[in-house]
């Protein structure tokens, strides 16, 4: 607790010490390894159980936080960068910078059905039935094509949905297919392809302006190499 | 769930909107004090506009974004008002008509609140106050420099140590803007990727727009150009128009004037800072403090606004918003004075101690007088638990008995007033 304490106190006042907020699942692993590459990798707590960790720099900390909540710490302030990929960021709508893409966490954002279903334009369907974690994306989508859709909101196993005839379509992350084809489902339309982007918040980036411009500067280089 | 929780329910603030008591209203009007105080000093005159306009006055130039977030609502005879979300357009109607006659520059500032129809980000309230300063009337770097060092002035004033404002020029992108010939859409989406310092964005609307080599260089430089002085030089090496090259000469004779003024160091020029209001013409700028991500005060040139409502006026503002300051400040570690009275009194009906009491309140004190018929004892534990210093209880015959650190002593109201001088 101590800890956390002295974090969001030294975060304020330190222009050097920068916080940064980290996607758990998905992206993490690849995340790590790259900052690891460039000279900031993760150092893990004692127990594993820890949110806030400390990294091989002494000024970067990292903070672990669920993938959608990391536009809202970096927009807040509570952290001065974050990675989340593309297709999250999208969806949250957050006043944040988008200084450098990063290269991992490629996917495709997609709208999928039936793999039986008959090939015929989205832009017909009347008002289709869509389970989505990406009400934003999806509303947006359909919208553009002047299709009024059922948005059906869903937190996980979005590709059920057909199967059980809640929904028409879907629109989720496609990485290499396999889990639609599981499903009997097939891949319609790409809205949008996705991978990391590193985040910054607009008051940090001038007030860490040297602190972040030298992470940034590592980060793009490691790209480079 | 309790008969009080309950109540809360029945009778809910919508969304956006606070009530404030105690140490925040104190806090709140204070800032206000200590920044109209400030701006007063700078030679800078109150105008107070009123809450509500007819809409179509607020909307004209507001730019869309802004008024599509106003609140709007229809008068008796059908015409339709809005409440003001912005004190710049008042401020710039008021001069265009009213004040059209008087010797430039003028000099004003306001505070205010402002009404937005926000959807809830972060540190955004639906009615929150805004402290401004418009200096209408001149078109310099001087103006925009004085504009500028106010700002700096007030967020010292209101408390902030250590601040930043990055300083953008909207002539300078408006000038590189024009030399490329797209639908507003893509001009819109190029914006937004060079406020969102997106690389892969830009190059990717680029395209799309088929901008030629050296456009292409200057757009995709706009994102790095930012940081001391030295921007301006590496800026000189993207332009590509007269309009861009007189951009930079502005921002030159201001480093120059903001230098006299000591206060460079709290100056970031960003080029790529294109973002703001929709009626800025020149420089543009906002402010940036440790504890809060969002700005806290943002302004820049509107040439072109004051035109609109009359005779047309160069002019340079800045708001400050209030809120997030007192925010920011409080995340800073801002210590609040203390609401606790400096004495409680027990006194009846005896016209001597009341005309002491009276006498001490003119002089400032903040004196209770106890309405309920309570002792010494059950003031004394109240003084404790609110952190008040002194009670006194009235003993008859010009006498009273006084409490304090030192324990219970009893004292002429004489010597009452004059141990209370020291206070």
């Amino acid at each position: 607790m101590v800890d956390v304490l002295e974090l969001a106190a030294g975060n304020r006042t330190d222009s050097g010490q920068l916080v940064i907020a980290l996607p758990k699942g998905r992206l993490l692993d690849e995340a790590r390894a790259y900052l690891e590459r460039a000279g900031f990798g993760l150092r893990d707590g004692e127990n594993g159980r820890q949110l806030v960790l400390p990294s091989a720099a002494a000024h970067v900390r990292y903070v672990l936080a669920k993938p959608s909540d990391v536009p809202v710490y970096v927009e807040y302030g509570a952290c001065d960068l974050g990675i989340a990929g593309l297709d999250v960021l999208r969806e949250a709508q957050r006043d944040l910078l988008e200084p450098l893409l990063l290269p991992f966490g490629h996917c495709r954002l997609s709208v999928a059905g039936p793999a039986g279903r008959a090939d015929r334009p989205l832009r017909l369907e009347p008002n289709p039935r869509v389970a989505t974690k990406f009400p934003r994306l999806t509303e947006a989508f359909f919208r553009a094509r002047g299709v009024s859709a059922e948005i059906i909101e869903l937190s996980g196993s979005v590709e059920l949905a057909p199967l059980v005839d809640l929904a028409d379509l879907i629109v989720d992350l496609v990485q290499s297919g396999q889990t639609l084809a599981d499903n009997g489902l097939a891949e319609l339309r790409v809205i949008l392809h996705s991978q990391a982007v590193l985040v910054a918040n607009r008051a940090a980036w001038r007030l860490k302006a040297e602190a972040i411009s030298g992470f940034v500067a590592k980060l793009r280089r490691t790209i480079e190499e | 769930m309790s008969l009080e929780s309950s109540r809360h329910a029945q009778w809910p603030l919508p969304q956006g909107v606070v009530d404030l008591v105690y140490a925040d209203a104190v806090n709140k009007r204070g800032l206000e004090t200590a920044l109209r105080a400030c701006f007063h000093a700078w030679s800078y005159d109150e105008l107070i506009s009123p809450t509500f306009e007819y809409a179509d006055t607020l909307a004209s130039e507001a730019g869309t974004q802004l008024a599509e977030e106003m609140y709007r609502f229809t008068d008796r005879d059908g015409r339709t008002l809005a409440l003001r979300p912005d004190l710049t357009i008042p401020a710039a109607r008021v001069v265009a008509t009213r004040l059209a006659d008087q010797p430039m520059p003028l000099r004003l500032f306001y505070v205010g609140s402002v009404f937005r129809y926000e959807a809830p980000q972060a540190g955004r309230q639906r009615e929150f106050t805004q402290a401004g300063v418009e200096l209408i009337g001149a078109g310099t770097p001087a103006a925009d420099a004085e504009l500028l060092a106010l700002t700096v002035e007030a967020l010292q004033a209101a408390g902030l140590g250590q601040f930043q404002l990055a300083l953008g020029q909207m002539a300078f992108f408006r000038g590189l803007l024009a030399e490329l010939e797209a639908p507003a859409p893509v001009l819109s989406a190029l914006q937004s990727a060079i406020d969102r310092k997106n690389p892969a964005d830009l190059a990717a609307v680029l395209d799309q727009a088929t901008a030629s080599e050296p456009l292409r260089r200057a757009f995709s430089a706009l994102p790095q150009l930012n940081g001391g002085p030295q921007v301006l030089q590496q800026g000189r090496a993207v332009c590509v128009n007269p309009a861009m090259q007189a951009a930079l000469h502005w921002l030159d004779a201001l480093v120059e004037l903001l230098a006299a003024y000591g206060i460079v160091h709290h100056i970031t020029f960003d080029l790529g800072e294109t973002r703001g209001m929709a009626y800025y013409t020149g420089i543009t700028f906002k402010g940036y403090t440790p504890g809060l991500g969002s700005s806290v005060c943002s302004g820049g040139r509107y040439d072109d606004l004051v035109g609109h409502f009359g005779r047309p006026q160069p002019a340079v503002g800045c708001a400050l918003w209030v809120d997030r300051i007192l925010l920011a400040r409080q995340r800073q570690g801002w210590q609040p004075a203390s609401l606790a009275p400096d004495l409680l009194w027990t006194a009846g009906a005896c016209s001597d101690c009341l005309r002491l009491l009276l006498s001490l309140r003119r002089r400032g004190l903040r004196v209770e007088l106890d309405v309920t018929g309570a002792d010494l004892e059950a003031l004394s534990r109240r003084a404790t638990s609110q952190g008040t210093p002194y009670v006194v209880e009235c003993r008859g015959a010009g006498a009273v008995a006084l409490r304090s650190q030192q324990g219970t002593r009893r004292l002429t109201l004489d010597e009452l007033a004059a141990e209370a001088a020291a206070w």
